[in-house]
């Protein structure tokens, strides 16, 4: 991508909030903030999970309401306040989570709520037409009339910028965009991201993947714990400096690599097929090391690890643990053999979030916990089980009977692992394990992968970030189109062998 | 809280902090003050007679209400309830009209009905089938075998012979009290254990509240969606004898929209028909609510159509309130997230 910034602040003040202050019941979200975004701006608001980053941007949109500050938008002062007057002024936001009706055309969702009516009729040739324009002008490539449903997800989300430029926005903030893009993907992103800079728009991004806001960020505002640290333009050299305030103490290193002697075979796969991602896999991983798997989105690490555990069914392949074959034809059937799976997806996959931390801890442990005809769950027992695990990964907590959907990422995180602790696995697989959680918790995520390594067990992860596969894997296998298409020693890799491994597709 | 400040916590306290508990102290109190209100407009409402009455004509609901709220707590619904009453109630008394052994009679009605239930958990959890879909056939099918077992006609008294069974499941007393509500007690008592303290409760709490993580976590949930839907065909066989008992005779109408009331007893006590959360204290108290306001109105000479228009405000009422209350309370805990 070509570095060109234009220096900042380029434009005029579009937002300038001062003295904001947010309490709720028990916790002050946010202590005297303020924040600013000029047009033509691209502003990198950074800090720590519950440092106030989403609070402060839901009261800009007028999700929340603010206790006590002032918000100036465009100049003039803001009262009255909620969503929908946020939207009529011109601040939208995009979620992590879209929002949109899958089942509806791109533009029916774009004109979703004002649409165009000709006699009492819906103009659906005028809609197409309109939207075929707003997509033109962003140089995006997608037909009006395509079911959403039908599209990338990166696609999707450039429906939803498409959309909330067709309401005028002027100011827009976007929440993790990237999280779910291809590195492909993430280039279109940042094309529309600069045209739209160049239009004048103010943007907001909310990101925790720090090495990308090199190609867009002109400054950063960084917060914790729910107060303003500091401002600054941004600086590709500074990074320390940005993780320092943002954690409040300096991080030695980043990727605390632990040396260990390799033992014996744990885990082999062999010849495991299961759908068009996972053609032909064989891999082995030994005792005292960490084994991470790389690979472009689409390149069937996923699929691997649900294979082997158990999740979809093989169509052929045979998996040893420690020499013996272990039949795997569901999760209960893996966790039965030692071999535990932490998956990507922590909300839809990972956690029962209505239920209680300390049901989610116990849930794969009940056999342990549990006995007589009955299977009556021995309570004691289980509040054992659950502050061991809960004080040995320091995961800090109200109580063990809060739902589980109200921590954070990096707690969420900690709890679909210490799901697995009590547990005497054998091989423990972690899909994405970092993802959308902060610089702290990763560290201790890998500090906890670390000692899983340095206790006999096998460690394999699956993980997008490269620094991530490179820092942390004492061998690193590489996927592409479903088959392992490389294999590194830790030490002898780079970042460019990875990705030529990465794209070795087949020839049609 | 600390942890230290949750191991001190008396047993009272404990109870009273179970998951769920508010939603069952609030609809207990609306108990207690329609109990009283009745007793105001009729002072014949706290008489031993109309409680032993009161206490008989709750244990349907009751019943029917544990085997449906298994059922919700995994985010299913089951329509067939009625239907397998209607089905026990006809194949038991059938049975007992041809001279069969009351006992043997009861054994292979309990068999029909469970496979009722087993098919239920068949077609929702490995076929797939939409739970609305899947028992909305296992309904019309079960009522079909209700009329068919005597030749669409309703049965003769079930007889002398019948009078064991009559007695044990319905008429005899212990404490004054009718057997029908101590074997929809017991029957309760069972499954909250179940629910509270065993392992198969905690996969049904799973599996409503995530089915993915509960899978991942090794939870059989097909088993578990399986288990939940015989249970409530248990419950429903269970409470189709109780009726042939009350009446003497088989009817092929018997137990019609029972399912209805079943959820009504259920989410009036707290359970979520999202799956995942309530408890089955709240359905005792749901189905009580449901006798008293029937009983009640019946007392103070309401109309049925008035009864049915009360009850079914009453419904609405208490999941609208509980609703506000929890999206209240969501909101003040979203911020964690943030």
């Amino acid at each position: 991508m070509e570095e060109k910034r234009t220096p900042a602040p380029a434009g005029k003040e579009l937002v300038k909030m001062t003295g904001i202050m947010k309490e709720f019941p028990g916790v002050k979200a946010l202590d005297d903030v303020r924040f600013n975004l000029y047009s033509g701006e691209v502003l990198a608001l950074l800090g720590e999970n519950g440092a106030g980053k989403s609070t402060l941007m839901k009261i800009l949109s007028g999700v929340y309401q603010r206790d006590d500050g002032e918000i100036l938008l465009f100049g003039k002062p803001v009262k009255e306040w909620d969503a929908n007057k946020a939207k009529d002024a011109g601040v939208a936001i995009i979620h992590q989570e879209l929002n949109m009706c899958t089942h509806l055309s791109v533009a029916e969702n774009i004109f979703l709520g004002r649409e165009l009516v000709k006699k009492e009729r819906l103009d659906n040739d005028r809609m197409n037409e309109e939207t075929r324009e707003i997509l033109n002008k962003l140089n995006i490539d997608i037909d009006p009339k395509a079911q959403v449903s039908d599209l990338a997800i990166s696609k999707q989300q450039m429906v939803e910028i498409a959309k909330a430029l067709s309401q005028n926005a002027r100011v827009l903030i976007m929440d993790e965009p990237t999280s779910a893009l291809t590195s492909k993907e993430i280039d279109d992103l940042f094309k529309i991201i600069h045209q739209l800079k160049a239009d004048g728009i103010g943007i907001v991004y909310i990101s925790h993947r720090l090495e990308e806001l090199q190609h867009i960020v002109d400054r950063v505002i960084i917060m914790r714990d729910g107060h303003f640290i500091t401002e600054m333009p941004y600086d590709i050299n500074k990074m320390d400096e940005i993780i320092a305030n943002m954690v409040g103490h300096e991080i030695k290193e980043k990727f605390p690599h632990v040396a260990c002697k390799k033992g014996k075979k744990i885990l082999e796969v062999k010849n495991l097929n299961a759908g068009p991602l996972v053609r032909n896999v064989n891999l082995e991983l030994y005792e005292g090391e960490i084994v991470g798997i790389a690979g472009l989105m689409g390149a069937g690490r996923t699929e691997t690890t649900r294979a082997i555990f158990g999740i979809d069914p093989k169509e052929s392949g045979q998996i040893f643990i420690d020499g013996n074959e272990v039949i795997i034809h569901s999760p209960a059937d893996s966790i039965r053999a030692g071999l535990v799976l932490a998956p990507e997806d922590r909300k839809k996959d990972g956690l029962c979030t209505r239920l209680s931390i300390s049901d989610n801890i116990a849930l794969p442990n009940l056999d342990m916990l549990s006995s007589g005809p009955l299977g009556t769950v021995n309570r004691k027992k289980e509040k054992e089980m659950v502050d061991q695990s809960v004080q040995s990964l320091k995961i800090k907590l109200p109580n063990a009977q809060v739902d589980a959907g109200s921590l954070s990422g990096g707690n969420q995180q900690k709890i679909v692992v210490a799901k697995w602790l009590a547990r005497e696995s054998r091989v423990v697989i972690f899909d994405e394990p970092t993802r959308g959680i902060d610089v702290a918790a990763k560290v201790e995520i890998y500090n906890l992968m670390n000692q899983l390594k340095q206790s006999g067990i096998g460690v394999m992860f699956v993980s997008s970030e490269m620094p991530e596969v490179l820092g942390m894997s004492d061998r690193i296998l590489v996927m592409c189109d479903g088959r392992i298409t490389g294999e590194f020693m830790a030490g002898e890799a780079t970042q460019d062998q990875i990705l030529t491994k990465a794209t070795q597709f087949e020839k049609k | 809280m600390s942890n230290a400040s949750e191991k001190n916590l008396s047993p009272v306290k404990r109870f009273l902090s179970q998951r769920g508990m508010g939603q069952v102290i609030t609809v207990t109190i609306g108990l207690a003050v329609l109990c009283m209100l009745f007793g105001f407009i009729n002072p014949n409402f706290f008489t031993y007679r109309n409680i032993a009455n009161l206490l008989r004509q709750i244990a349907p609901t009751l019943l029917t209400g544990v085997g449906q709220s298994f059922v919700l707590f995994t985010g299913n619904i089951d329509l067939s309830i009625g239907s397998v009453v209607g089905m026990s109630c006809m194949i038991s008394a059938t049975l007992m009209c041809h001279g069969v052994n009351p006992w043997v009679a009861v054994l292979i009605t309990l068999v029909c009905c469970l496979i009722v239930g087993y098919v239920n958990g068949i077609l929702v959890s490995k076929c797939k089938l939409p739970p609305f879909i899947a028992t909305l056939g296992t309904m019309t099918i079960a009522r079909g075998i209700a009329q068919i077992v005597n030749g669409n006609y309703n049965t003769d008294s079930i007889g002398e012979a019948a009078k064991g069974f009559r007695t044990f499941f319905y008429s005899g007393k212990i404490a004054g009290i009718f057997s029908a509500f101590w074997i929809a007690i017991i029957v309760w008592a069972f499954f909250n254990y179940i629910m509270g303290r065993t392992r198969t409760g905690r996969h049904i709490y799973a599996t409503g509240s995530n089915i993915d993580a509960a899978r991942l976590s090794g939870v059989n949930v097909s088993r578990t969606i399986i288990y939940v839907y015989v249970v409530s065909a248990f419950c429903a066989c269970i409470t189709g004898l109780i009726t042939c008992a009350s009446t003497g005779t088989g009817t092929m109408d018997a137990g019609t929209s029972y399912e209805m009331y079943a959820v009504a007893a259920s989410v009036i006590g707290g359970v979520s028909t999202l799956g995942g959360s309530g408890i089955l204290l709240g359905t005792v108290i749901g189905a009580a609510i449901w006798g008293v306001l029937q009983n009640g109105l019946q007392f103070a000479g309401a109309p049925v159509a008035i009864r049915n228009i009360v009850i079914g405000i009453i419904v609405v009422v208490a999941v609208l309130l509980d609703v506000i209350v929890r999206t209240g309370k969501g909101k003040a805990k979203k911020h964690k997230a943030s």
